[in-house]
């Protein structure tokens, strides 16, 4: 299987053409009223231009090319992993290198990696253990069903699909597997699943990590590793098991499977006749077809939390391929359709009793948690300690809870909570669902 | 291939006493960090400084250049870094005080139309906290992130300086740090504490902070008058054949004063982008388009204005110029008129064609030269290829106002932006001739300013700069002095 992912030397036009203009540092939007907001979780915590966004990127991109920064410099390798490859700042930029923003991240560190120096320590460990466990948790593959224990108990275990065959693979990944406080995520959604009938099965201890997590640190080959096995064991799933849906409730591999595993020569041949869907879109078109039906009420006051990985990272960017439009490699327009934006909120608005407010910082505009691009792992403090920003702006609008749709922000929000001794709680979407479905 | 800033000596007891001052996070001399302030936009080469602090405090910051002075170590005032003319690039190396930490707005009295803001403020924050109280401010057609202070200080020029006058016109006090340490106050807060409201009736010592290019001190906090928003907005467009009709017109609707802003533009920037390289102009399309802003209270007011307006049109028509009553790029004006905008803040419109450079002969010109200037910059800017993408824009109350080439260029390429530089340093020079005075300068056009100095200027000038850096830390080598 070939894969085509960039080199930075591929992506040298691209990081040129930033103008150092700094529109990158803030979510401005005219409005009116206008509205400015941080928009950077490394600038906000760092400080000098280098860390501030895509413009600092930039800068750092271009001293790798010219020689000026190298990864021997402990610093200058620490800088490039303290990102949490959000694309906060990709959101705001106008000019040609918007679309290449977080491929010119990783491919510094994937650059880093290739000299041998980069991931950061704690992150080699995760890497590491993709390799050992094909997990990054370093858990033995049989606690990838713990989260399942209380289906067992319940006497309502949940089908192998390597043994039993079902139309729906439920994808669960490793954070919902293997993190405790995570575990409730896989959880509600399989319990909605089976409150509602749904013919589903899980790969249970065969579950190989999507390699999200090492695609952002830079480790390509280990991502290409797993990548490949999960594309492969998908198309045996969908032509000895029946397979027709792909459903995950994990932003960061919904992310991956859909942005990184297109780069794969072989992703439509794998893919053939299997859908992508998150959790989201899999119960809205449920909603809309009359087959989700909530009845209990859920008097709670609720804000969400857009993740990084079900909005701005799905954007399609139209870039001019062949000079057609605009001039070879301009950025033309960007398309947000596919970015979980709407289908969330009407979902949430749709639970009897629950009443949303928004935050300032949200859809495209979203404030990142803090928890991705390899932070939580690496920086483990900074990334409760922007989670806390976070909650500090839900706490803002008045409401007691925070919704989001990926068991990373769920963790990561959580600690950021817990930091700042908040009464605020964390809830994934699916959660509400399963409270408000009739037993 | 791309041009690379020299490396500079670093030393280990500097970066020491910088943290002590600053704190440990706030204070380093790590290339990668040093290399991200080494260049700008602008053809300036790039440079690096030899230290980066970030000062939080006033405190910080007197203590920082009583360090400096005693060392002689080069200060260089940053906020955004945008202001297109390499200003923020150590000529020397030194110390390069970034201060957009300092972000906080002291003070908006709505009541007597000022506000106190500290250097880091952002454009677009100010936007945000003015408009809650239906107030504005003269916003560049920049980046919404760069710093107010830092645009009025430097004689910057807002979308209100046909109505009241340039970004530094509407200072009203300051508090400085000097290059030796002292806080100085100048301006109404300067007798009472807490009164940010006017420079007058003192002798008007801003002058000593203000067009300086931070040559003279660090202002640590700013009054500026600010403005209601009248809720009725027309924007009168116009197009022309050729810069001599356009000239006319606009001298002709200024006499009324009836605008926030009358600019107008050629048709190389009215394009979103700028065309690079140069691109012919198709075949009827006119050569200049204006945009003339008009902010009124009531419905009848903006009657009135729209009655004087249309009677220049009528009189312009008379002239038998070619004049016509049309629509303007609907993009490039709404990145003209829906300030602070982000279309123009991140460079679409001017550089997303070439590619990370844009440079500009910026200049004041009287206004009955702009039309010979024009004629001779777009033979310049055509001979190099580069788009003659012109700016005139008329001030408040007087027929002089800003004359600019927006040059957007390939900065990857040091050719090009060699090319680039030429042109317009070409340009430069023919505008001083004919009497224009370049604003926010680059060295390049400080030396050129200055070889047709009047020798007493250059005196006073020198003078008065040693008297307040006697030892030429601050931001030294911009005032080409
Ligand atoms: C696309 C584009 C369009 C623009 N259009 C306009 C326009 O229409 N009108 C306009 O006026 N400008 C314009 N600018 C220039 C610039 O964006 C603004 O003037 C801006 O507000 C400058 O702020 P900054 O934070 O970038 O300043 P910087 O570039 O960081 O600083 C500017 C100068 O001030 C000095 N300085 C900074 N802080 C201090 C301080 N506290 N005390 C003393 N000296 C200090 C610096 O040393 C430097 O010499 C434009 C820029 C771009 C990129
Ligand atoms: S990344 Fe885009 S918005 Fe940011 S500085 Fe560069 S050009 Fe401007
Ligand atoms: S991706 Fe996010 S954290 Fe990284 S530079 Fe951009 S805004 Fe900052």
């Amino acid at each position: 299987m070939e894969w085509k992912i960039s080199s930075l030397k591929d992506l040298e036009h691209y990081f040129w053409r930033c103008t150092a203009c700094g529109t990158c540092r803030s979510a401005y939007d005219f409005g009116p009223p206008p509205i400015t907001r941080p928009i950077c979780p490394a600038g906000t915590e760092f400080g000098f231009e280098g860390y501030y966004s895509s413009k600092g990127k930039a800068a750092f991109a271009r001293g790798i090319s010219d020689g000026s920064l190298t990864f021997d410099d402990p610093e200058f390798l620490e800088a490039i992993y303290k990102c949490t490859v959000c694309g906060g700042c990709q959101n705001q930029c106008q000019v040609d290198y918007k679309p290449h923003i977080p491929e010119v991240i990783e491919a510094m560190r994937r650059e880093a990696v290739k000299n041998g120096a980069g991931p950061m320590p704690a992150q080699k460990n995760l890497v590491q253990s993709m390799k050992n466990y094909n997990n990054p948790y370093q858990g033995p593959r049989r606690v990838r069903l713990d989260w399942t224990r209380p289906f067992k108990k319940a006497k309502t275990p949940i089908k192998d699909i390597n043994v039993e065959p079902a139309e729906v693979l439920f994808y669960v990944g490793c954070t919902g597997a293997f993190n405790k406080i995570a575990q409730a995520v896989p959880q509600a959604t399989a319990r909605i699943f089976q409150k509602l009938g749904i013919d589903f099965g899980i790969l249970g201890e065969s579950e190989v990590c999507c390699g999200s997590t090492a695609m952002r640190v830079g480790d390509a080959e280990e991502f290409k590793r797993v990548a490949t096995t999960n594309l492969e064991a998908f198309r045996t799933l969908h032509s000895e098991k029946g397979v027709k849906t792909i459903v995950t409730s994990c932003a960061g591999c919904f992310r991956a499977i859909k942005k990184d595993y297109i780069l794969s020569s072989e992703y439509n041949q794998m893919m053939d006749g299997i859908e992508v869907l998150h959790t989201v879109q899999y119960l809205h078109r449920l909603l809309k077809d009359g087959k989700l039906k909530f009845e209990k009420q859920l008097p709670w006051k609720v804000t969400y939390h857009d993740p990084c990985h079900t909005g701005r990272h799905l954007n399609k960017f139209r870039v001019d391929k062949d000079g057609s439009e605009l001039w070879e490699g301009a950025y033309v327009g960007v398309d947000e359709s596919e970015c979980l934006y709407d289908l969330p909120r009407e979902i949430i608005k749709a639970i009897p009793g629950v009443s949303f407010v928004e935050m300032d910082r949200i859809r495209g505009n979203s404030y990142c948690c803090g928890g991705g691009g390899g932070v939580m792992t690496g920086f483990t403090d900074w990334a409760g300690k922007n989670a806390g920003l976070r909650i500090q702006e839900g706490m803002e609008t008045g409401a007691e809870k925070m919704v989001s749709i990926c068991p990373f922000c769920y963790f990561n929000l959580t600690e950021g909570s817990k930091r700042i001794g908040s009464a605020m709680t964390l809830h994934d979407l699916t959660e509400l669902i399963d409270l408000a479905l009739p037993d | 291939m791309t041009e690379i800033p020299k490396e500079s000596k670093v030393d280990p007891r500097i970066t020491k006493k910088l943290r002590e001052i600053v704190g440990e996070k706030n204070a380093t001399a790590a290339k990668h960090i040093r290399y991200a302030y080494s260049y700008d936009m602008s053809f300036v080469k790039p440079k690096l400084p030899d230290y980066v602090v970030m000062a939080e405090t006033v405190e910080q910051i007197q203590e920082l250049m009583r360090f400096a002075n005693l060392e002689k170590i080069p200060v260089i005032p940053y906020t955004a870094g945008t202001n297109i003319g390499g200003l923020c690039i150590p000529e020397r190396g030194g110390i390069l005080l970034d201060l957009k930490k300092m972000n906080k707005i002291i003070k908006i009295d709505a009541e007597s139309h000022y506000a106190v803001i500290e250097p880091g403020v952002s454009h677009g924050q100010l936007a945000e906290a003015l408009y809650a109280h239906k107030l504005r401010f003269g916003w560049p057609v920049g980046p919404p992130s760069a710093s107010v202070s830092s645009c009025a200080i430097n004689h910057g020029i807002g979308g209100l300086n046909a109505r009241y006058g340039l970004n530094s016109q509407e200072i009203t006090s300051m508090e400085v740090v000097l290059p030796t340490g002292e806080l100085v106050r100048v301006g109404s807060c300067a007798i009472v504490e807490d009164a940010w409201h006017s420079t007058l009736p003192l002798p008007k010592l801003d002058g000593l902070f203000k067009g300086w290019l931070g040559g003279t001190g660090i202002v640590t906090k700013l009054g500026i008058s600010v403005h209601p928003i009248p809720p009725f907005l027309k924007v009168f467009t116009v197009s022309c054949d050729n810069v001599e009709d356009m000239y006319s017109y606009m001298l002709n609707l200024s006499n009324y004063e009836i605008c926030d802003d009358l600019t107008a533009v050629s048709w190389w920037l009215a394009q979103v982008p700028i065309p690079y390289p140069y691109r012919e102009k198709p075949d009827g399309q006119p050569e200049w388009f204006s945009f003339a802003n008009t902010n009124s209270f009531t419905q009848k007011e903006k009657e009135a204005r729209e009655e004087i307006w249309e009677m220049v049109v009528d009189e312009e028509k008379n002239k038998g110029t070619s004049l016509k009553v049309t629509q303007y790029p609907e993009e490039a004006l709404r990145a003209r008129t829906q300030l602070p905008s982000q279309i123009v803040g991140s460079t679409k419109n001017y550089c997303k064609m070439a590619g990370a450079g844009i440079s500009w002969p910026g200049t004041f010109t009287p206004a009955n030269k702009w039309a010979p200037v024009y004629t001779e910059w777009k033979k310049v800017l055509i001979g190099h290829n580069l788009s003659p993408s012109v700016r005139m824009s008329m001030y408040r109350g007087v027929h002089y106002g800003m004359l600019r080439a927006m040059i957007p260029f390939n900065k990857q390429s040091v050719d090009e932006t060699e090319n680039a530089r030429r042109a317009i340093v070409e340009c430069l020079k023919i505008d001083l001739d004919h009497g224009g005075i370049p604003y926010k300068p680059p060295v390049d056009f400080g030396n050129e300013i200055n070889k047709r100095a009047h020798p007493g200027y250059l005196m006073l000038l020198r003078r008065v700069k040693q008297m307040l850096d006697p030892n030429d830390i601050m931001n030294p080598g911009k005032l080409a002095i």
